[in-house]
């Protein structure tokens, strides 16, 4: 075994990977260093890199009520309704998802491996494609213009492949567990709570992680639904920015930084489960 | 109590029946062996009698009730897995604890059952482990105190051994035989090595097809054997099978060996097959002509793999012998000790079995 090769090899990677590191994270770095700056230092020519003197003006206006100038939408009201439609629509897809997904995994009915194959056709669909079919149905149902119509919407979009990351992941678990907990006295559901849902976390916190920042991030459906600003969520809030008559670029940074945010921590607490539940069943252990 | 009786067990998956009439007794306290080859619906019963499987047609019936409706939690059955299914997110302690647990009993009563069945089982020092941290041994110990905890009637057993290296599987077979005469409930015990059957055996079942073959004691088999599929299925090595004819009250081999020992009341010229054990053929000066192919002491006996013009044989004897491959050797059969089968039913032609 030669040794220098391999430490060239594994240099050489580090590179490339510290690289597109710095090429995807850049941007987003620059935006929260703006996030810190004041609206002559953003203007000023040459542009800094760091701050000249920090300030935290630009969160202090975003939360404070008395700074928004009539322009900037009530941020505090737009985060509660990301977090209500994502959290929410997050319990329903897990917990349908699971049941949908110990279905099939466990049970045998006809059809079955024809709609879990539909499941995922599902999520080929381009989303600009349904947008107009969506406003039509929504406004039809009347749940336009709502948080809950987002919920149920998201919902729907979410559960399919919730559901197929579910059943993959049961299906790895052994039925004689099961089996074992009916002979020891469990009923169906008290043996799907007790031995199979425990076991099956990883990608209970996969399906839940996956569609939280989808439902957080999703921007589309969102801008097209609500159109009452005390309906509105992060990611139009966002873009309404462009819509002001001054661009004020530290609002923005940290905006944008608060919204990254629950989305830097839901991966940084679920990391470790994201991987395992992703690769389950790929690596026979 | 626990004794069980199946009455014209039958199993369909669709149009395809896998268990065609199984009728069976089991009386209590009793160690049962059903044994067979692979595919041929042992796991399948035994899978009914737990309610894992509901079965199309007939009764299974536990102390004269009929449990074949009954949710398997409403059997008062355990049953050991071949991959012993131990909850992995569990220690020792809570996986024996668990069917305690659902049925809702006291702690300190659930504490003092673990307990019980740990110094039993020798696992006392591993209740707070968790299955992944312990041997393959350790693992089949503590299915069987989960198991035991719970003091059911019956105790079902689905191969249990299999998955063990061999040693480990003779040391086991031993535990749980130990393990059955101290606590005296019926077993129900699944396997598809004859070994098994004939070491831990009360009473075997052998099953072929989805058909019972026979059911007996092990020497009541070994020495008795309905079929030729019991007489080659038990026993090993297996025994030896000489097809032939009736003629003069005794068998002719194709090639005009004789074979003396026919039962009295055969036909003349009736297709016959000779069956006789390894151990029960001896080295004579003449008989049945064979030649030497393979010598395989053992120590303790030797095995001859022999070819005669029609067939193989195999031999097996306590004697040192002065052999070498490609001599030609003559056998003969021990007095009484010649199976008869009906070649075409493969049944046995014994007069005294009834």
């Amino acid at each position: 075994m030669n040794e220098t090769p391999r430490t060239f090899y594994w240099i050489g990677l580090s590179i490339i990977g510290l690289v597109i590191a710095l090429y995807i994270l850049f941007p987003i770095f620059w935006l929260f260093l703006a996030s810190f700056k004041t609206q002559s230092e953003l203007a000023q020519l040459p542009i800094s890199f760091w701050p000249e003197s920090a300030t935290l003006d630009a969160y202090k206006a975003l939360f404070s009520p008395t700074h928004q100038k009539g322009q900037l939408l009530d941020w505090p009201r737009l985060i509660g309704n990301s977090f209500f439609v994502a959290i929410s629509s997050t319990i329903l897809v897990v917990f349908f998802g699971t049941l949908a997904g110990y279905a099939f995994a466990r049970l045998h009915f006809p059809g079955r491996d024809l709609i879990l194959g539909g499941l995922l056709v599902s999520r080929m669909f381009q989303g600009a494609a349904l947008l107009l079919p969506t406003y039509r149905l929504m406004t039809t149902l009347g749940l336009q213009d709502s948080t809950i119509g987002l919920v149920l919407l998201y919902s729907a979009f979410g559960l399919p492949f919730a559901t197929w990351i579910i059943a993959s992941s049961l299906r790895e678990i052994p039925r004689e567990l099961e089996e074992s907990a009916m002979m020891d006295g469990a009923s169906r559901l008290q043996s799907m709570a007790m031995v199979v849902l425990p076991l099956a976390t990883p990608a209970l916190i996969t399906a839940a992680m996956w569609h939280f920042v989808g439902a957080w991030s999703e921007f589309a459906f969102a801008s097209i639904l609500l159109e009452s600003n005390e309906n509105k969520t992060v990611t139009i809030g966002l873009a309404s920015f462009v819509e002001l008559f001054t661009l004020e670029f530290q609002f923005v940074g940290a905006a944008a930084t608060i919204v990254a945010l629950p989305i830097m921590l839901v991966f940084f607490f679920g990391q470790r489960y994201f991987t395992r539940g992703l690769l389950a069943g790929a690596v026979k252990g | 109590m626990g004794s069980v009786t199946l009455t014209n067990i039958r199993k369909s998956y669709g149009a395809v029946e896998v268990l065609h009439g199984i009728d069976l007794d089991i009386a209590d306290g009793e160690f049962t062996v059903l044994v067979g080859p692979s595919g041929c619906g042992k796991s399948t019963l035994l899978r009914s009698i737990a309610g894992l499987e509901t079965i199309s047609d007939g009764e299974i019936s536990l102390d004269g009730e009929i449990i074949n409706k009954r949710q398997p939690k409403e059997r008062d059955i355990a049953m050991v897995f071949q991959n012993y299914a131990l909850y992995p997110h569990m220690t020792v302690a809570k996986n024996m604890a668990f069917s305690l647990r659902l049925a809702k009993e006291a702690q300190s009563e659930i504490d003092r059952k673990v307990k019980d069945a740990a110094e039993i089982l020798d696992l006392v020092p591993l209740l707070d482990r968790y299955p992944r941290q312990l041997s393959g041994g350790q693992r089949q110990r503590v299915a069987m105190g989960r198991a035991i905890v719970r003091d059911p009637k019956v105790f079902l057993f689905d191969e249990p051994l299999s998955n063990l290296d061999a040693k480990l599987r003779v040391q086991m077979r031993a535990e749980i035989k130990e393990l059955h005469q101290r606590l005296k409930t019926t077993t129900i015990y699944v396997t598809h090595d004859q070994i098994e059957a004939m070491t831990m055996a009360d009473k075997i079942v052998v099953m072929r097809g989805g058909h019972v073959e026979q059911i007996g004691s092990p020497l009541e088999l070994y020495d008795r054997p309905a079929s030729v599929f019991v007489a080659g299925f038990i026993g090993s090595p297996a025994m030896n099978f000489l097809p032939g004819s009736a003629k003069g009250g005794a068998i002719q081999t194709p090639n005009g060996d004789v074979i003396q020992g026919l039962p009295d009341g055969i036909a003349e010229g009736r297709a016959v097959i000779a069956g006789v054990r390894p151990e029960d053929l001896r080295l004579a000066d003449q008989g049945i002509a064979a030649r030497v192919v393979v010598i395989e002491p053992t120590g303790a006996e030797t095995q001859l793999m022999l070819r005669t013009a029609d067939t193989d044989i195999t031999l097996t004897t306590r004697d040192r012998v002065s052999v070498a491959p490609g001599d030609t050797v003559h056998l003969q059969i021990e007095p009484g000790k010649l199976h008869c089968f009906d070649a075409e039913t493969e049944m046995s032609l014994r007069t005294d079995d009834t």
